[in-house]
């Protein structure tokens, strides 16, 4: 059977019913839960839609960085002033996530909680030390992005809680970032491997985060000790190679992925460190 | 009564621009397709089908689906072979598929059980409730265990009746192959001994058309008729078919189609059709059904080939003696795939002079999805074996490839290796136009570091489908507007734009006056089928002949009224001219007077009829194996990233020689839109199989080219070298771009990398395991 | 069944629709607008595309119900003095023409967000549309002959 989808009104509705129905499931912007609903593989009694309840598509200004409701869309993300300013990794990883289209309806609640390890956001979220805040009858948690994806396909979400707030913090003046996407089949594929890095303005710290390189996203942080570039990514490829552990698919195999994760590394060092001149 | 005369510089004949026709309409979306039939009151259908590659069906339990609210009625293939008989298998050239399996499914995917019920949902719903039991047989996934002959897709081969050349084969059992076609000349194999030979083995793997239209048929009975509203490419065939398959007379079967949303062979044949068609006979209902877009890959699917070949050439750099071995494979049903085999199997040693030729081109049952015609009909598979040997070849003796080339190729007037003479097939002009647009003979930057540039170059061959039949019917309305009945099918190619062309052309009119009705076969006349490039070339030939009988017609007429001969009259822009005493007679007048009414019509007929030799018994060759020939030439320069193995085309050159171009701006449209199909199949495209089972039938998976996939620079160029007997010099076009261009893109990469690919697509996987594996330096 | 308001091109209906039914079902079934394709049901092609509020949305992906309320424009409203209509009937931007009606709203919100776009802006909002008869370059000239017209309005 088809399940209902309940539109609450308020927050605190969302919470209840998230709480007291059976096999219950946030439905978001709904772009990945509408394919799995075609492919005959979503398990849910119960799906509780969000788009009824006031206040959760805002982006805040907050001393630390950014506040960003779970139905902000992805587009706005990519196009919002503010996030532009304050996060522009964000805004720029966001931006290449899929298409326009998909943009425009897909949350950024949803896309993190869908918890696939290919998605472009999560890499940017782990290099900027996102935090994902999570609500339900029990009450309010944070979780740290970089705790949040718990395995393949699991995230730190627990049943009855929802996300109702995305904490980015801003990167300190003087830091520089990029991301870079690599896709082994049409330009506007999904990506085969994907590097978000950034470095800070003493050059002392790399940070990286890794999509669809290993069953979950994968944040790799490297102490620098004051080489050049080429010295940076030496240290890069060396900390990322322990990481990647690609899954072999359509895409490429993984011998072939983990090449692919290495050249996207040092693409993306090279790059955040030109910015940073 | 005025009569429309063009606006002057407006010419809309043949060799003018003008704009496609209803080009507004589709910009907003007012075109009609055959989805967008209103729906209210009919059953939908949806289909079980098989989890097996290969098995017995031992039971099959419909109860639950049956009594699903709104469920309607629940079919098997037992039900309809109790009802057909044999006729239920139906295709082009073995009947040898049924619209549900009987007793034996044969790939992953095979419908086995439709359900009718009042909306998709339901129908959908039901569909997973049936239960089905297997016993498995032993599958056969690809070529390689076809051969191996352990077990047999077919117990006995089934050729259709209609193809008296493949009688013989009826009954045959043990064996995979449906068809084999051998050619023979010389002595290849001693003359291979001499000189500098190449050779190599090849893979072009299956791949799919997917037209953004996704096939749809609806199907009602009105008293003792069948009617069928099908996105179909064939639709004189399709009624054949299924009156065949209902013991229909033909006048009791009505097909009608909407224009097409792309189809690029995929909507041929026995698709949805004989499905729907049985399903509305038995239950006497309108049924519908739209494939979803995973269902569609299941329809049909280009062949996945293997070529074994080598050539080879003398001292002097001419070619002396090509060897292919070439296997289609066809899936679990044949559908034209003997055809295919033939008529790409016969010029596997690309357009050249070669004294010395064995070819051997085989279809093969598998247990896979039906494979059946896809734009090129067979000729890219085979292209991408001769054009990277020719190309090693001239590199293997220090040669210029183009050169090499040039020197070697079939020129007016020669007798092909296959027997057939050339006309109108201007190898070397398409070659001289891409090497000369792409600047092949200046200097190229190779690039340094990560980045390698190269340059490539492939020429490509393909003949027309022949012998084949078209008809047109014209009807001159008496205001001097026209109307245009053939069962052309435009499907984005333009025929409903380019045919009043030739008839503007023939009686000195507007093509704008002149509306091509939509194709139904009670009104249409009978036409092979819209394929093959075929349909500019001979519906082009029926419409111009129906044209200039309507011409005389009008003289007649013109003779008729100034009471004496017809020897001064002429028809012009204003009329029939009178050239001796300057009078004009007007068309609206001439049938207003011929008929005593307003509004009559004068209507005229045509037919034209191509015929060929079929292939020698003993040699495969053939005085006439074809109508005519399409020529084409593709040049590319590339960029390879070393360390990742990505390609970026930075200009790709795409000629053809369409013998004359009707429209030359939907000529340029026809090349440049399947250079970019191409690209797609050299670089990424590809279906991919896991024990029988498609793994990524899905647009999410499934890669198709998109704007970011562009190359940087495309340039369309037309070449024009008339055909004595086309209309106008004209032939088609709508294959010619996509031949060469896998080769001609992995000639570029080897240029630029030194590394020989064999292998489709040049996956960038592919490209750095293959630079991997030379010890390419990074 | 829940009864939920569209307006479309203007028109106001009364639509009663289940819950999970998609806006792209609604829109061809219930209102008629063809101009509404199904050519992948994933997102990935862009001929169902419609504009809710100016902004592209997958409607094979939307379900309906979610949607109350809104102002909905699709391809076989627009006006056929379109600015962004003639520019692709005049680039000649179509073969088969079953992708087009995707594009040519794309193509609206890109000039409503960017008035005067660069060839690889049009490209990076156009990326997921797939024209199968190849026909970009057209489209891409129209887009940018779209955005001239307009600009000189
Ligand atoms: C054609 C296409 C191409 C794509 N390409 C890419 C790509 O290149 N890169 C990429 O990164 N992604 C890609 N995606 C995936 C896309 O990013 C996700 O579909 C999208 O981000 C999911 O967001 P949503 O709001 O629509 O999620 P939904 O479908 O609503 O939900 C997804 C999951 O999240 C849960 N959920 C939703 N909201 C919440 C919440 N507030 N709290 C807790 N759980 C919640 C749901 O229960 C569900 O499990 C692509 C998708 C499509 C359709
Ligand atoms: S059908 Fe919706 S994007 Fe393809
Ligand atoms: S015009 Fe045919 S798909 Fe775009």
């Amino acid at each position: 059977m088809k399940p209902p989808l309940h539109q609450p009104t308020s927050l605190a509705e969302a919470c209840e019913l998230l709480d007291t129905l059976e096999e219950t499931m946030v439905y978001g912007g709904g772009t990945a839960i509408q394919i799995l609903i075609k492919q005959g593989v979503l398990f849910a009694g119960n799906l509780v839609d969000l788009s009824r309840v006031p206040g959760l598509a805002e982006i805040e200004e907050t001393a630390e960085g950014l506040r960003v409701g779970p139905m902000t869309t992805l587009r706005r993300m990519e196009t919002s002033e503010v996030v532009r300013r304050r996060v522009p990794l964000a805004a720029q990883t966001y931006g290449h996530v899929a298409n326009p289209r998909v943009r425009n309806t897909a949350s950024v609640g949803g896309n993190i909680a869908h918890g696939d390890y290919r998605l472009d956001p999560p890499t940017a979220l782990l290099v900027l030390g996102a935090r994902v805040e999570l609500t339900s009858v029990r009450g309010t948690r944070t979780v740290p992005i970089r705790d949040f994806f718990v395995d393949f396909q699991v995230t730190a979400v627990e049943p009855g809680e929802l996300i109702t707030a995305l904490h980015i913090p801003a990167a300190p003046a003087g830091n520089s970032s990029t991301f870079v996407k690599m896709s082994s089949l049409g330009e506007n594929d999904w990506p085969a491997a994907s590097v978000a890095a950034q470095v800070d303005a003493e050059r002392r710290t790399l940070r990286l985060g890794l999509g669809a390189l290993a069953h979950v996203p994968r944040y790799v942080e490297v102490p620098l000790d004051g080489g050049g570039v080429d010295a940076a990514v030496a240290a890069a490829t060396a900390a990322v190679e322990p990481e990647l552990d690609p899954i072999p698919d359509v895409r490429g195999s993984a011998d072939y992925k983990r090449k692919l994760g290495l050249v996207a590394t040092e693409d993306a060092v090279r790059r955040a460190w030109e910015e940073a001149r | 009564m005025t009569q429309t005369t063009p606006e002057p510089g407006v010419d809309t004949g043949v060799g003018s621009r003008r704009s496609r026709v209803g080009a507004a309409g589709k910009v907003l979306g007012q075109l009609r397709h055959v989805a967008d039939r209103p729906h209210g009151g009919c059953a939908h259908v949806a289909v079980h089908r098989s989890t097996r590659p290969h098995a017995r069906i031992t039971s099959i339990d419909v109860s639950e689906a049956a009594a699903l609210d709104g469920v309607e009625g629940v079919v098997t293939g037992a039900d309809l072979y109790k009802v057909l008989g044999d006729r239920m298998f139906t295709g082009p050239a073995f009947s040898d598929q049924p619209p549900l399996a009987v007793d034996r499914v044969r790939y992953v995917g095979e419908p086995v059980v439709a359900v009718l019920a009042r909306d998709v949902a339901t129908a959908r719903e039901a569909a997973e409730l049936v239960y089905v039991e297997y016993e498995d047989l032993e599958p056969i996934y690809d070529v390689a265990d076809a051969l191996a002959e352990r077990a047999f897709v077919h117990d006995a081969l089934r050729p259709s009746v209609v193809f008296g050349d493949l009688r013989h084969l009826s009954g045959k059992t043990e064996t995979n192959i449906a068809y084999q076609y051998n050619l023979k000349l010389g002595d290849p194999e001693s003359a291979a001994t001499q000189g500098t030979s190449v050779g190599f083995e090849f893979w072009a793997p299956p791949v799919h058309h997917v037209p953004i239209e996704l096939p749809a048929t609806i199907g009602w009975v009105e008293a003792d008729r069948l009617e069928l509203y099908s996105t179909t490419q064939t639709p004189s065939y399709v009624r054949q078919s299924v009156a065949d398959m209902l013991g229909l007379p033909l006048s009791h079967v009505r097909i009608r189609v909407a224009p097409l949303g792309g189809s690029f062979g995929s909507k041929m044949y026995d698709r949805l059709e004989p499905l729907i068609a049985a399903l509305a006979w038995l239950h006497r209902r309108e049924v519908r059904m739209v494939a979803s877009r995973e269902e569609a890959f299941l329809l049909t699917t280009r062949h996945g080939a293997g070529v074994i070949s080598s050539m080879s050439a003398d001292a002097d750099g001419n070619l002396t003696s090509a060897i292919a071995d070439v296997r289609y494979d066809t899936g679990a049903y044949a559908d034209v795939g003997p055809r295919i085999t033939a008529k790409s199997g016969m010029i596997a040693a690309g357009p050249y002079k070669i004294p010395n030729v064995a070819i051997r081109s085989r279809c093969i049952y598998t247990n896979k999805p039906s494979a059946g015609p896809f734009r090129g009909f067979g000729v890219p598979q085979v292209t991408w074996s001769h054009e990277t040997l020719i190309d090693e070849l001239a590199r293997a003796r220090g040669e210029d490839p183009a050169g090499f080339r040039r020197r070697n190729l079939l020129r007016e007037g020669d007798e092909s290796y296959m027997g057939t003479v050339m006309h109108s097939a201007d190898f070397v002009g398409c070659l001289d136009a891409v090497t000369e647009a792409i600047g092949w003979d200046k200097p190229l930057d190779r690039g340094s570091g990560r980045w390698r540039r190269g340059r490539g170059v492939a020429v490509g061959i393909k003949a027309v489908l022949t012998p084949t039949v078209a008809n047109a019917v014209l009807q001159l309305n008496q205001d001097g507007s026209a109307t245009l009945m053939i069962s052309t099918v435009d499907m984005g190619q333009g025929s409903d734009t380019i045919m009043p062309q030739i008839v503007a052309e023939v009686l000195s009119m507007d093509a704008e006056r002149i509306r091509v009705v939509a194709v139904d076969t009670d009104v249409t006349p009978y036409d092979t089928i819209t394929a093959g490039s075929r349909s500019t070339y001979h519906t082009g030939n029926a419409v111009r002949g129906v044209a200039e009988r309507m011409r005389e017609r009008l003289v007649d007429l013109a003779a008729k009224r100034a009471g004496g001969s017809s020897r001064d009259l002429k028809l012009t822009a204003d009329g029939v001219l009178n050239t001796a005493s300057g009078e004009v007679y007007r068309i609206s007048e001439l049938i207003h007077e011929h008929f005593g009414a307003r509004g009559a019509t004068l209507t005229e007929e045509f037919n034209y009829t191509t015929s060929w030799q079929p292939y020698d018994k003993e040699t495969g060759r053939s005085a006439k194996a074809t109508e005519h020939w399409f020529a084409g030439a593709v040049a590319v320069q590339l960029l390879v990233d070393r360390w990742t193995g990505r390609v970026r085309v930075e200009h790709l050159v795409v000629a053809g020689d369409v013998g004359r171009a009707i429209n030359p701006t939907l000529v340029e449209q026809q090349l440049a839109g399947s250079a970019i199909m191409g690209l797609g199949h050299a670089l990424f495209d590809e279906l991919v199989f896991d024990q029988g089972q498609m793994l990524n039938s899905t647009l999410l998976d499934y890669q198709l080219p998109s704007v970011k996939d562009l190359p940087g620079k495309l340039t369309p160029i037309i070449i024009e070298s008339p055909h004595a007997t086309g209309p106008f010099g004209a032939k088609g076009v709508g294959e010619t771009g996509i031949i060469p261009i896998a080769p001609a893109v992995a000639n570029a990469v080897r240029d630029a990398v030194g590394v020989r690919i064999t292998r489709l697509p040049l996956s960038p996987e592919r490209v750095l395991q293959a630079m991997d594996e030379a010890g390419v330096e990074k | 069944m829940k009864l939920i308001q569209l307006t479309v091109n203007g028109r106001r209906y009364d639509v009663p629709v289940d819950d999970d039914e998609l806006l792209l079902d609604v829109l061809r079934d219930k209102i008629g607008a063809y101009s509404v394709r199904e050519g992948c049901g994933v997102g990935a092609c862009g001929a169902c595309t419609v504009l809710v509020g100016g902004t592209s949305v997958s409607s094979c992906l939307a379900r309906a119900v979610r949607y109350d309320g809104a102002e909905l424009t699709t391809a076989d409203g627009l006006p056929e003095d379109d600015a962004v209509v003639t520019a692709f009937v005049e680039s000649r931007a179509m073969q088969c023409g079953y992708c087009i009606p995707g594009f040519v709203l794309m193509a609206h919100e890109l000039l409503a967000e960017n008035p005067q776009p660069d060839r690889e802006q049009i490209v990076a909002h156009l990326e997921g549309n797939i024209c199968r008869c190849g026909t970009y370059q057209e489209i891409c000239r129209a887009v940018e002959v779209a955005a001239e017209r307009r600009a000189r309005a």
